[in-house]
């Protein structure tokens, strides 16, 4: 369909628009609304659990097999990749930054251990949350993310572990 | 493929004329666009707020993480009928329409119209979120393409849509149409409705 207007018209209609603000539907509205706000830390959280999630898919890790592998519970897997309310304790945080060859302290920040001393963290950590998806396989745009969150927590730490 | 007309939008900080793309059609470069530029737009805003400790009621709308459902919502819009506008090579704004419902109208009940199942711009063009306007015009263009759509379905112009509550005065006072009220059935979202002359004067004003 072909819509032929002259150009002072669309302009003329685009001035008279001025601020109003346009919008349609429910799916226009901005993300659900919740009776409660984030709580402090959880935003990182669910980026850790993102994270861990992500990680593991990409290395071809069942559950069973990441926790066999990182000497952790399969069901405390579960909920930190289910459950943005749980903190997990420092160990299993330490087990799968060595699984999972980053930083230490950069994921002790993420899982809410430690306080971040920047906000940079937290940016980053909400920006990638929002990029990535639970879905099956790991897209292009969830794998790219991933590379530059690693490469984020890596950069950020002095005494890096890769 | 789809047809494309040749559009303009204002530049919000120049106010200068902008050529643009109006596309009868929404494609997966569409959809990436919201995934990787309207959504982490959306999220600096919604930092920033937070930053200058601005209470979450009185943020735009009620906020929360839960992006699935959303994105969910939008992936799907390959499958309808929608347009597009697109402006320096990005997606400004989306619209996916139903061609099967009806009018509620007094005057035109059960008459077919266009119903506007999804309208929204992109968030540099939201001025309800406190930045500098990128472009104005986006979503009057997105509405004056369903509008003809309407006609040359035969519909007459008419076309029906649940109005974002802070859309409301604009579909009201600037687009003439007629507001039938809250609908419980859509959370409470006001319903507008534009007759055939309605749509004229629309299609024909400032002309």
């Amino acid at each position: 369909m072909k819509l032929e207007r002259r150009k002072e018209w669309w302009i003329d209609r685009a001035r008279r628009e001025g601020d109003a603000v346009v919008g349609a539907g429910l799916v226009a509205r901005d993300p659900a609304p919740e009776s409660r706000s984030l709580a402090a830390g959880e935003e990182t959280r669910i980026a850790f659990g993102r994270f861990v999630h992500l990680m593991r898919r990409r290395q071809g890790y069942s559950m069973e097999q990441l926790a066999e592998r990182a000497d952790l519970e399969p069901s405390e897997l579960l909920v930190i990749e289910d459950d943005v309310h749980y903190v997990p304790g420092p160990r299993t945080v330490y087990k799968l930054a060595e699984t999972f060859e980053v930083p230490q302290q950069r994921l002790m920040q993420l899982a809410g251990l430690a306080a971040a001393n920047d906000a940079g963290l937290a940016r980053e950590a909400v920006r990638f949350a929002a990029r990535s998806e639970s879905i099956e396989k790991l897209t292009a745009e969830e794998s790219a993310a991933l590379e530059v969150f690693v490469a984020v927590l890596s950069e950020w730490d002095p005494k890096r572990m890769k | 493929m789809a047809e494309v007309s040749l559009i303009y939008l204002v530049d919000g900080a120049t106010g200068e004329a902008v050529e643009a793309e109006l596309r009868d059609a929404i494609k997966a470069a569409q959809l990436v666009d919201w995934q990787t530029k309207w959504q982490p737009a959306l999220i600096t805003v919604l930092q920033e707020l937070d930053r200058r400790g601005v209470p979450v009621g009185q943020w735009p709308q009620s906020w929360h993480w839960d992006w699935r459902k959303k994105t969910a919502a939008v992936q799907g819009l390959l499958a309808f009928r929608g347009f597009c506008v697109v402006a320096a090579g990005v997606t400004q704004g989306l619209a996916q329409v139903d061609l099967t419902k009806g009018a509620r109208e007094a005057g035109q009940v059960g008459k077919p119209l266009v119903y506007v199942d999804y309208l929204e711009v992109a968030p540099w063009n939201r001025p309800d979120l406190g930045q500098q306007l990128r472009f104005r015009g986006v979503g009057t263009a997105l509405l004056s393409a369903v509008v003809a759509l309407s006609e040359a379905e035969g519909f007459k112009g008419r076309i029906g849509l649940h109005s974002l509550p802070q859309a409301d005065r604009f579909y009201r006072d600037r687009c003439g149409m007629t507001d039938l009220g809250p609908d419980a059935a859509y959370q409470g979202l006001r319903y507008f409705e534009m007759t055939p002359d309605q749509a004229q004067a629309f299609l024909k004003e400032e002309e």
